[in-house]
Protein backbone atom coordinates (compact mmCIF):
# COMPACT_ATOMS: atom_id res chain seq x y z
CA UNK A 1 0.00 0.00 0.00
CA UNK A 2 1.56 3.82 -0.66
CA UNK A 3 0.26 7.21 -0.16
CA UNK A 4 1.58 9.93 -1.75
CA UNK A 5 -0.08 12.19 1.47
CA UNK A 6 2.60 15.32 0.53
CA UNK A 7 3.13 16.23 -2.95
CA UNK A 8 6.41 14.60 -4.20
CA UNK A 9 6.37 11.73 -0.68
CA UNK A 10 4.92 8.52 -0.87
CA UNK A 11 4.50 6.48 2.28
CA UNK A 12 4.47 2.92 1.57
CA UNK A 13 3.39 0.23 4.43
CA UNK A 14 3.91 -2.86 5.27
CA UNK A 15 1.09 -3.29 7.75
CA UNK A 16 1.57 -7.54 8.00
CA UNK A 17 -0.88 -9.82 9.82
CA UNK A 18 -2.91 -9.37 13.06
CA UNK A 19 -0.62 -9.51 16.04
CA UNK A 20 -2.71 -11.96 17.91
CA UNK A 21 -1.21 -11.99 21.33
CA UNK A 22 -1.12 -8.07 21.18
CA UNK A 23 -4.46 -8.22 19.72
CA UNK A 24 -5.80 -10.31 22.74
CA UNK A 25 -3.90 -8.34 25.10
CA UNK A 26 -5.26 -5.12 24.34
CA UNK A 27 -8.71 -6.97 24.39
CA UNK A 28 -8.33 -8.17 28.54
CA UNK A 29 -7.62 -5.03 29.46
CA UNK A 30 -9.13 -0.77 28.96
CA UNK A 31 -7.25 0.36 26.49
CA UNK A 32 -8.68 3.95 25.15
CA UNK A 33 -7.25 3.61 21.01
CA UNK A 34 -8.09 -0.11 21.21
CA UNK A 35 -11.64 -1.25 19.71
CA UNK A 36 -12.59 -4.85 20.37
CA UNK A 37 -12.00 -7.60 18.18
CA UNK A 38 -10.14 -5.64 15.71
CA UNK A 39 -6.44 -6.44 14.54
CA UNK A 40 -3.40 -5.18 15.65
CA UNK A 41 -0.96 -4.26 13.18
CA UNK A 42 2.91 -2.70 13.92
CA UNK A 43 3.94 -1.63 10.51
CA UNK A 44 7.02 -1.39 8.40
CA UNK A 45 7.15 1.93 6.16
CA UNK A 46 9.56 3.13 3.67
CA UNK A 47 9.17 6.33 2.23
CA UNK A 48 9.80 7.59 -1.19
CA UNK A 49 10.60 11.16 -1.90
CA UNK A 50 9.92 11.64 -5.59
CA UNK A 51 11.89 15.57 -6.41
CA UNK A 52 14.17 16.11 -9.74
CA UNK A 53 15.71 13.19 -8.40
CA UNK A 54 14.50 10.60 -6.45
CA UNK A 55 15.31 8.99 -3.19
CA UNK A 56 13.82 5.74 -0.40
CA UNK A 57 14.25 5.30 2.77
CA UNK A 58 14.09 1.77 3.95
CA UNK A 59 13.31 -0.86 1.92
CA UNK A 60 10.02 -3.05 3.99
CA UNK A 61 10.65 -6.25 5.19
CA UNK A 62 11.44 -9.90 3.15
CA UNK A 63 8.04 -10.78 3.74
CA UNK A 64 7.27 -7.90 1.44
CA UNK A 65 9.61 -8.02 -1.31
CA UNK A 66 6.95 -7.63 -4.33
CA UNK A 67 5.20 -5.02 -2.76
CA UNK A 68 8.21 -2.78 -2.69
CA UNK A 69 8.80 -3.63 -6.05
CA UNK A 70 5.70 -3.20 -7.30
CA UNK A 71 4.92 0.48 -5.69
CA UNK A 72 8.18 2.08 -7.06
CA UNK A 73 7.27 0.26 -10.55
CA UNK A 74 4.09 2.53 -10.32
CA UNK A 75 5.01 5.27 -8.91
CA UNK A 76 8.48 5.71 -10.49
CA UNK A 77 7.27 4.61 -13.95
CA UNK A 78 10.66 5.12 -16.54
CA UNK A 79 12.32 6.81 -14.04
CA UNK A 80 15.40 5.61 -12.18
CA UNK A 81 15.64 5.34 -8.10
CA UNK A 82 18.36 7.41 -7.64
CA UNK A 83 19.59 6.88 -3.84
CA UNK A 84 18.42 3.79 -1.36
CA UNK A 85 19.02 4.74 1.96
CA UNK A 86 19.36 2.09 4.45
CA UNK A 87 18.64 3.27 8.34
CA UNK A 88 20.12 1.02 9.95
CA UNK A 89 20.92 -2.96 9.08
CA UNK A 90 17.71 -4.80 10.60
CA UNK A 91 16.49 -7.19 8.46
CA UNK A 92 12.75 -5.26 8.19
CA UNK A 93 14.63 -1.77 7.06
CA UNK A 94 17.40 -3.18 4.80
CA UNK A 95 15.98 -6.84 4.08
CA UNK A 96 15.37 -5.98 0.31
CA UNK A 97 18.11 -3.59 -0.22
CA UNK A 98 19.77 -6.54 -2.40
CA UNK A 99 16.25 -6.75 -4.58
CA UNK A 100 15.99 -3.53 -5.30
CA UNK A 101 19.41 -2.88 -6.48
CA UNK A 102 18.76 -5.51 -9.05
CA UNK A 103 15.42 -3.76 -10.05
CA UNK A 104 17.37 -0.30 -10.23
CA UNK A 105 21.07 -1.04 -10.74
CA UNK A 106 21.89 2.95 -11.16
CA UNK A 107 20.67 3.37 -7.69
CA UNK A 108 23.16 4.38 -5.14
CA UNK A 109 23.30 2.89 -1.89
CA UNK A 110 23.55 5.10 0.91
CA UNK A 111 24.36 3.72 4.37
CA UNK A 112 25.26 5.46 7.89
CA UNK A 113 28.57 5.95 8.78
CA UNK A 114 28.04 5.46 12.12
CA UNK A 115 29.17 2.23 13.63
CA UNK A 116 32.12 -0.06 12.53
CA UNK A 117 32.06 -3.75 10.64
CA UNK A 118 30.16 -2.54 7.06
CA UNK A 119 31.16 -5.63 5.57
CA UNK A 120 29.61 -7.58 7.40
CA UNK A 121 26.21 -6.41 5.88
CA UNK A 122 27.70 -5.71 2.57
CA UNK A 123 27.84 -1.84 3.11
CA UNK A 124 31.44 -1.77 2.46
CA UNK A 125 30.88 0.52 -0.76
CA UNK A 126 28.11 2.79 -0.31
CA UNK A 127 27.83 6.29 0.41
CA UNK A 128 28.48 6.81 3.79
CA UNK A 129 26.33 9.52 5.37
CA UNK A 130 26.01 10.98 9.04
CA UNK A 131 25.75 14.55 10.83
CA UNK A 132 25.93 17.58 8.30
CA UNK A 133 25.50 15.32 5.65
CA UNK A 134 23.07 16.28 2.44
CA UNK A 135 21.12 15.17 -0.23
CA UNK A 136 19.51 17.54 -2.43
CA UNK A 137 16.80 16.08 -4.69
CA UNK A 138 15.83 19.06 -6.35
CA UNK A 139 12.60 19.79 -4.06
CA UNK A 140 13.32 18.26 -1.26
CA UNK A 141 16.52 18.57 0.99
CA UNK A 142 17.50 15.39 2.52
CA UNK A 143 19.75 16.00 5.84
CA UNK A 144 21.33 12.86 8.13
CA UNK A 145 21.73 13.04 11.76
CA UNK A 146 23.41 10.69 14.04
CA UNK A 147 20.11 8.58 15.50
CA UNK A 148 19.67 9.29 19.09
CA UNK A 149 17.81 6.06 20.05
CA UNK A 150 18.77 3.33 18.11
CA UNK A 151 19.40 -0.42 18.54
CA UNK A 152 22.13 -1.16 15.72
CA UNK A 153 25.07 0.92 15.97
CA UNK A 154 25.07 1.26 12.11
CA UNK A 155 22.20 4.22 12.16
CA UNK A 156 21.21 7.23 10.73
CA UNK A 157 17.93 9.49 11.61
CA UNK A 158 17.14 11.73 8.72
CA UNK A 159 15.28 15.18 7.91
CA UNK A 160 13.42 16.76 5.31
CA UNK A 161 14.07 20.53 5.06
CA UNK A 162 11.06 22.26 3.42
CA UNK A 163 8.75 19.82 4.98
CA UNK A 164 10.86 19.82 8.48
CA UNK A 165 9.89 16.23 8.72
CA UNK A 166 11.88 13.91 10.98
CA UNK A 167 12.04 10.00 10.26
CA UNK A 168 12.90 9.14 13.32
CA UNK A 169 13.20 5.73 12.27
CA UNK A 170 12.58 3.38 15.52
CA UNK A 171 11.46 5.98 17.75
CA UNK A 172 7.70 7.07 18.29
CA UNK A 173 6.45 3.94 16.91
CA UNK A 174 3.08 2.96 17.18
CA UNK A 175 0.49 -0.16 16.93
CA UNK A 176 -2.60 0.73 14.49
CA UNK A 177 -6.06 -1.04 14.14
CA UNK A 178 -7.57 -2.71 10.61
CA UNK A 179 -9.14 0.52 9.45
CA UNK A 180 -6.15 2.72 10.34
CA UNK A 181 -3.67 2.16 7.36
CA UNK A 182 -1.92 4.48 5.68
CA UNK A 183 -3.65 6.96 7.96
CA UNK A 184 -2.53 10.19 9.26
CA UNK A 185 -2.87 10.47 13.30
CA UNK A 186 -4.75 13.46 12.69
CA UNK A 187 -7.42 11.52 10.79
CA UNK A 188 -8.16 8.64 13.19
CA UNK A 189 -11.41 8.45 15.16
CA UNK A 190 -9.31 6.42 18.05
CA UNK A 191 -6.90 8.65 19.85
CA UNK A 192 -2.79 8.39 19.67
CA UNK A 193 -1.99 8.32 23.73
CA UNK A 194 0.77 7.37 25.90
CA UNK A 195 -0.68 4.11 26.09
CA UNK A 196 -0.61 3.52 22.65
CA UNK A 197 3.10 4.48 22.26
CA UNK A 198 3.75 2.16 25.23
CA UNK A 199 2.61 -0.65 23.66
CA UNK A 200 5.09 -0.20 20.67
CA UNK A 201 7.83 0.94 22.84
CA UNK A 202 7.26 -1.32 25.98
CA UNK A 203 7.98 -4.02 23.53
CA UNK A 204 10.73 -2.75 21.68
CA UNK A 205 12.67 -0.53 23.22
CA UNK A 206 13.30 -3.58 26.31
CA UNK A 207 16.61 -1.41 27.04
CA UNK A 208 14.29 1.58 28.70
CA UNK A 209 13.78 -0.54 31.58
CA UNK A 210 17.98 -0.45 32.46
CA UNK A 211 17.90 3.40 32.12
CA UNK A 212 18.47 6.68 34.26
CA UNK A 213 14.96 8.26 32.61
CA UNK A 214 15.58 11.51 33.08
CA UNK A 215 18.24 11.41 31.07
CA UNK A 216 16.39 10.13 28.18
CA UNK A 217 13.77 12.83 29.18
CA UNK A 218 16.09 15.07 29.22
CA UNK A 219 17.32 13.24 25.45
CA UNK A 220 13.28 14.31 24.14
CA UNK A 221 13.56 18.29 25.09
CA UNK A 222 16.54 18.21 23.40
CA UNK A 223 15.94 16.32 20.37
CA UNK A 224 12.42 18.43 20.36
CA UNK A 225 14.33 21.70 19.90
CA UNK A 226 16.92 20.43 17.84
CA UNK A 227 14.89 19.53 15.05
CA UNK A 228 11.48 21.15 16.11
CA UNK A 229 9.70 18.96 13.48
CA UNK A 230 6.18 19.65 11.77
CA UNK A 231 5.98 15.96 10.70
CA UNK A 232 7.04 13.29 12.36
CA UNK A 233 7.35 10.30 9.66
CA UNK A 234 8.43 7.23 11.85
CA UNK A 235 9.55 3.06 10.28
CA UNK A 236 6.87 1.66 12.79
CA UNK A 237 4.03 3.75 13.04
CA UNK A 238 1.73 6.33 11.82
CA UNK A 239 2.26 9.89 10.38
CA UNK A 240 2.03 12.47 12.75
CA UNK A 241 1.77 15.47 10.57
CA UNK A 242 0.01 17.79 13.35
CA UNK A 243 1.34 19.35 17.07
CA UNK A 244 4.34 16.93 16.30
CA UNK A 245 5.43 17.86 19.34
CA UNK A 246 2.87 16.78 21.45
CA UNK A 247 3.78 13.37 20.83
CA UNK A 248 6.88 14.11 21.62
CA UNK A 249 6.59 15.33 24.94
CA UNK A 250 3.86 12.27 25.51
CA UNK A 251 7.23 10.11 25.14
CA UNK A 252 8.44 11.16 28.17
CA UNK A 253 5.82 9.49 29.78
CA UNK A 254 6.06 6.54 28.26
CA UNK A 255 9.94 6.26 28.89
CA UNK A 256 9.10 6.88 32.65
CA UNK A 257 6.50 4.03 33.12
CA UNK A 258 8.82 1.73 31.31
CA UNK A 259 11.51 2.62 33.57
CA UNK A 260 9.39 2.22 36.52
CA UNK A 261 7.45 -0.99 35.47
CA UNK A 262 9.61 -2.64 33.30
CA UNK A 263 9.43 -4.16 29.70
CA UNK A 264 5.58 -4.96 29.02
CA UNK A 265 6.24 -7.83 26.51
CA UNK A 266 7.20 -8.43 23.17
CA UNK A 267 5.95 -8.35 19.72
CA UNK A 268 4.35 -11.34 18.03
CA UNK B 1 34.16 -10.74 0.06
CA UNK B 2 34.94 -13.99 2.41
CA UNK B 3 37.80 -14.24 4.35
CA UNK B 4 39.93 -17.26 3.58
CA UNK B 5 38.83 -20.30 5.44
CA UNK B 6 41.63 -22.43 7.69
CA UNK B 7 40.39 -25.52 8.73
CA UNK B 8 40.74 -24.69 12.99
CA UNK B 9 39.56 -27.36 15.35
CA UNK B 10 36.64 -26.09 17.87
CA UNK B 11 37.40 -25.04 21.44
CA UNK B 12 35.82 -27.43 23.66
CA UNK B 13 34.36 -25.69 26.35
CA UNK B 14 32.07 -28.15 28.05
CA UNK B 15 32.31 -31.99 26.91
CA UNK B 16 29.61 -31.06 24.74
CA UNK B 17 29.64 -27.37 23.97
CA UNK B 18 32.47 -26.29 21.45
CA UNK B 19 33.37 -22.77 20.38
CA UNK B 20 33.63 -22.23 16.36
CA UNK B 21 35.69 -19.10 16.92
CA UNK B 22 36.10 -16.64 13.86
CA UNK B 23 37.37 -13.06 13.96
CA UNK B 24 36.87 -10.06 12.12
CA UNK B 25 39.41 -6.97 12.01
CA UNK B 26 38.49 -3.78 13.37
CA UNK B 27 40.74 -1.27 13.47
CA UNK B 28 43.82 -2.91 14.56
CA UNK B 29 41.52 -5.50 17.11
CA UNK B 30 40.15 -8.19 16.10
CA UNK B 31 36.03 -8.99 16.94
CA UNK B 32 34.35 -11.90 17.16
CA UNK B 33 31.73 -13.65 15.20
CA UNK B 34 30.86 -16.67 16.69
CA UNK B 35 29.33 -19.74 16.32
CA UNK B 36 28.48 -22.50 19.39
CA UNK B 37 28.08 -25.75 18.50
CA UNK B 38 26.41 -28.69 21.05
CA UNK B 39 26.51 -32.01 20.67
CA UNK B 40 23.22 -33.88 21.99
CA UNK B 41 23.50 -37.87 21.53
CA UNK B 42 24.38 -38.41 17.95
CA UNK B 43 22.26 -35.05 17.11
CA UNK B 44 24.56 -30.94 17.06
CA UNK B 45 23.08 -28.14 17.53
CA UNK B 46 24.34 -24.63 16.24
CA UNK B 47 23.89 -21.67 18.21
CA UNK B 48 23.76 -18.82 15.59
CA UNK B 49 25.09 -19.15 12.36
CA UNK B 50 28.08 -16.96 12.01
CA UNK B 51 28.14 -14.10 9.27
CA UNK B 52 28.85 -14.93 5.38
CA UNK B 53 31.93 -12.96 5.67
CA UNK B 54 33.16 -16.05 7.40
CA UNK B 55 30.75 -18.77 5.54
CA UNK B 56 33.17 -21.32 4.13
CA UNK B 57 35.44 -21.96 7.13
CA UNK B 58 32.56 -22.11 10.06
CA UNK B 59 31.31 -24.96 7.54
CA UNK B 60 34.24 -26.81 7.27
CA UNK B 61 35.18 -26.44 10.38
CA UNK B 62 31.21 -27.56 11.64
CA UNK B 63 31.65 -30.60 9.60
CA UNK B 64 34.89 -31.40 10.94
CA UNK B 65 33.15 -31.65 14.40
CA UNK B 66 30.22 -33.42 13.27
CA UNK B 67 31.84 -36.05 11.46
CA UNK B 68 30.58 -34.52 8.13
CA UNK B 69 26.82 -34.84 9.08
CA UNK B 70 25.66 -31.04 10.09
CA UNK B 71 23.85 -29.74 12.43
CA UNK B 72 20.06 -30.85 13.15
CA UNK B 73 19.14 -27.26 14.61
CA UNK B 74 19.98 -23.61 14.69
CA UNK B 75 18.92 -21.27 17.35
CA UNK B 76 19.64 -17.95 16.57
CA UNK B 77 19.59 -15.66 19.73
CA UNK B 78 18.71 -12.65 16.98
CA UNK B 79 18.02 -12.72 13.38
CA UNK B 80 20.92 -9.58 12.97
CA UNK B 81 22.79 -10.18 9.63
CA UNK B 82 26.30 -12.06 11.51
CA UNK B 83 24.24 -13.75 13.69
CA UNK B 84 21.68 -15.25 11.13
CA UNK B 85 23.39 -15.06 7.46
CA UNK B 86 24.46 -18.19 6.94
CA UNK B 87 20.97 -19.73 7.59
CA UNK B 88 19.80 -20.02 4.72
CA UNK B 89 23.08 -21.83 2.96
CA UNK B 90 23.36 -24.52 5.63
CA UNK B 91 19.93 -25.22 5.25
CA UNK B 92 20.39 -25.47 0.93
CA UNK B 93 23.14 -27.74 2.39
CA UNK B 94 22.54 -29.84 5.63
CA UNK B 95 18.74 -29.79 4.31
CA UNK B 96 15.63 -29.71 6.94
CA UNK B 97 17.49 -28.33 9.56
CA UNK B 98 15.27 -26.76 12.71
CA UNK B 99 15.69 -23.25 12.79
CA UNK B 100 14.75 -21.38 16.33
CA UNK B 101 14.35 -17.85 15.95
CA UNK B 102 13.16 -15.59 19.31
CA UNK B 103 11.71 -12.88 16.61
CA UNK B 104 7.80 -12.54 17.48
CA UNK B 105 7.23 -12.67 13.73
CA UNK B 106 10.34 -14.64 11.76
CA UNK B 107 8.50 -13.80 8.36
CA UNK B 108 9.75 -10.12 8.53
CA UNK B 109 13.17 -10.91 9.67
CA UNK B 110 13.76 -13.18 6.23
CA UNK B 111 13.00 -16.67 8.37
CA UNK B 112 9.32 -17.90 7.65
CA UNK B 113 10.24 -21.33 8.48
CA UNK B 114 11.61 -20.35 11.65
CA UNK B 115 9.73 -21.82 14.61
CA UNK B 116 9.48 -19.17 17.53
CA UNK B 117 10.73 -19.50 20.56
CA UNK B 118 9.11 -17.55 23.39
CA UNK B 119 11.55 -15.37 25.36
CA UNK B 120 10.83 -16.16 29.16
CA UNK B 121 10.20 -19.74 27.94
CA UNK B 122 11.87 -22.76 27.19
CA UNK B 123 12.14 -25.05 24.65
CA UNK B 124 13.34 -28.80 24.31
CA UNK B 125 15.76 -29.17 21.18
CA UNK B 126 16.84 -32.87 20.67
CA UNK B 127 16.17 -33.40 24.09
CA UNK B 128 17.98 -31.00 25.56
CA UNK B 129 16.28 -27.89 27.42
CA UNK B 130 16.48 -24.49 25.91
CA UNK B 131 15.99 -21.43 27.67
CA UNK B 132 15.33 -18.08 26.38
CA UNK B 133 16.11 -15.09 28.58
CA UNK B 134 15.16 -11.60 28.39
CA UNK B 135 18.14 -10.30 27.41
CA UNK B 136 19.63 -7.33 29.47
CA UNK B 137 22.11 -6.42 27.25
CA UNK B 138 21.59 -6.34 23.73
CA UNK B 139 20.40 -4.00 20.36
CA UNK B 140 17.23 -5.86 18.69
CA UNK B 141 14.61 -6.06 20.80
CA UNK B 142 13.44 -9.44 19.72
CA UNK B 143 16.90 -10.92 21.40
CA UNK B 144 16.98 -13.43 23.73
CA UNK B 145 19.97 -15.13 25.71
CA UNK B 146 19.67 -18.92 25.32
CA UNK B 147 20.22 -21.22 28.23
CA UNK B 148 21.51 -25.06 27.82
CA UNK B 149 20.23 -26.69 31.10
CA UNK B 150 22.71 -29.85 30.26
CA UNK B 151 25.81 -27.69 30.20
CA UNK B 152 25.08 -24.60 32.07
CA UNK B 153 26.32 -22.35 29.39
CA UNK B 154 25.07 -19.02 28.55
CA UNK B 155 24.91 -17.67 25.68
CA UNK B 156 24.54 -14.31 25.43
CA UNK B 157 24.57 -13.06 21.97
CA UNK B 158 25.75 -9.02 21.30
CA UNK B 159 26.35 -8.83 25.27
CA UNK B 160 29.30 -10.40 27.58
CA UNK B 161 31.91 -9.27 24.62
CA UNK B 162 35.32 -7.33 24.08
CA UNK B 163 37.29 -6.89 20.98
CA UNK B 164 41.03 -8.83 21.19
CA UNK B 165 44.32 -8.82 19.45
CA UNK B 166 45.45 -11.22 16.87
CA UNK B 167 47.13 -14.16 19.18
CA UNK B 168 43.80 -14.39 21.27
CA UNK B 169 41.19 -15.41 19.31
CA UNK B 170 40.68 -18.97 21.13
CA UNK B 171 41.72 -17.43 24.59
CA UNK B 172 39.24 -17.43 27.25
CA UNK B 173 38.89 -14.97 29.73
CA UNK B 174 40.46 -16.43 32.39
CA UNK B 175 43.70 -17.50 30.09
CA UNK B 176 44.53 -13.81 29.16
CA UNK B 177 47.18 -12.61 32.01
CA UNK B 178 44.67 -10.53 34.05
CA UNK B 179 41.48 -11.03 31.99
CA UNK B 180 40.41 -9.29 29.36
CA UNK B 181 41.52 -6.02 29.82
CA UNK B 182 39.08 -3.58 30.65
CA UNK B 183 39.67 -1.25 27.56
CA UNK B 184 38.72 -3.75 25.48
CA UNK B 185 35.22 -4.77 27.08
CA UNK B 186 34.28 -1.29 27.29
CA UNK B 187 35.65 -0.13 23.72
CA UNK B 188 33.35 -3.19 22.59
CA UNK B 189 30.07 -2.40 24.66
CA UNK B 190 30.75 1.61 23.79
CA UNK B 191 30.52 0.64 19.96
CA UNK B 192 27.95 -2.05 19.76
CA UNK B 193 25.61 -0.98 22.25
CA UNK B 194 24.87 2.65 22.22
CA UNK B 195 21.68 3.10 24.55
CA UNK B 196 24.62 2.21 27.32
CA UNK B 197 25.05 6.15 26.99
CA UNK B 198 21.87 6.16 29.25
CA UNK B 199 21.99 2.85 31.56
CA UNK B 200 21.92 2.56 35.36
CA UNK B 201 24.39 0.76 36.08
CA UNK B 202 22.80 -0.76 39.42
CA UNK B 203 19.77 -1.66 37.92
CA UNK B 204 22.21 -3.48 34.87
CA UNK B 205 23.69 -5.40 37.70
CA UNK B 206 20.80 -5.89 39.17
CA UNK B 207 19.17 -7.86 36.29
CA UNK B 208 22.30 -9.81 35.55
CA UNK B 209 22.97 -11.11 39.09
CA UNK B 210 18.89 -12.13 39.16
CA UNK B 211 20.14 -14.03 35.64
CA UNK B 212 22.93 -15.82 37.52
CA UNK B 213 21.04 -16.60 40.73
CA UNK B 214 18.15 -18.25 38.50
CA UNK B 215 20.41 -20.29 36.11
CA UNK B 216 23.25 -22.54 37.32
CA UNK B 217 25.87 -20.83 34.66
CA UNK B 218 29.26 -22.63 33.78
CA UNK B 219 30.39 -20.48 30.99
CA UNK B 220 29.22 -17.21 29.64
CA UNK B 221 29.29 -17.20 25.47
CA UNK B 222 29.26 -14.35 23.96
CA UNK B 223 29.17 -14.16 20.04
CA UNK B 224 31.62 -11.34 19.95
CA UNK B 225 33.66 -11.89 22.71
CA UNK B 226 35.84 -14.41 24.58
CA UNK B 227 33.84 -16.92 26.51
CA UNK B 228 34.13 -16.17 30.40
CA UNK B 229 34.11 -19.62 32.99
CA UNK B 230 31.90 -19.46 36.32
CA UNK B 231 35.69 -18.67 38.17
CA UNK B 232 35.92 -15.38 36.27
CA UNK B 233 32.27 -14.05 35.84
CA UNK B 234 33.04 -11.72 39.20
CA UNK B 235 36.42 -10.46 37.31
CA UNK B 236 34.03 -9.59 34.01
CA UNK B 237 31.18 -8.04 36.00
CA UNK B 238 33.46 -5.93 38.11
CA UNK B 239 35.03 -4.42 34.56
CA UNK B 240 31.24 -4.64 32.90
CA UNK B 241 29.66 -2.48 35.60
CA UNK B 242 32.73 -0.09 35.24
CA UNK B 243 32.22 0.29 31.31
CA UNK B 244 28.28 0.59 31.51
CA UNK B 245 29.41 3.40 34.50
CA UNK B 246 31.78 4.89 32.54
CA UNK B 247 29.67 4.87 29.32
CA UNK B 248 27.02 6.49 30.84
CA UNK B 249 28.76 8.78 32.81
CA UNK B 250 30.95 10.11 29.49
CA UNK B 251 27.65 10.97 27.90
CA UNK B 252 25.70 14.19 28.61
CA UNK B 253 22.33 15.23 26.86
CA UNK B 254 23.43 18.61 25.60
CA UNK B 255 20.92 21.22 27.38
Amino acid sequence: MAREFIPGIFWIQECGANLNDLASAMSQDSHNWYRARREVHIPQNAYLFVGEKSLLFDTLSPASSEQIIAELRHILGDRPLDYLVVSHTDTPHAGNTFKIQREYPQTRLVAPRYGDAHELYHLEDALKVGEGDVIDLGGFVLKFHEATFLDAPISVWMTEEKTRMLLPVDWIGMPHMDGECLKCVDELDAVVDVDRLLQFHGRVFFWLQYVNASKIIAEIDRINRHFNPSIIAPAHGLVIRQDASRYMNMMKTVVQVISDHGRIGVVG
Amino acid sequence: MQARPILRPTINLTTDVEWINECFPTQGRHEHVSVYLIRSGEKYIIIDSGSYYHRESIRVRILAATSQSGPGAIILSHADYPHAGNVNTFRREWGEIDVIASSGVPELQGLPYAKKSRIGGSQDVFGRKFSFIDPPLADRSHTSWIYDHASGVLFTADGMGNYHRPGQCGLTFGEFPGGVPLTDIYDFHRNALVWLRYVDPARLRAKLEAIYSQFDISYIAPIHGNPIAVKDLEAFMDRLIETASRIADEYKVDT
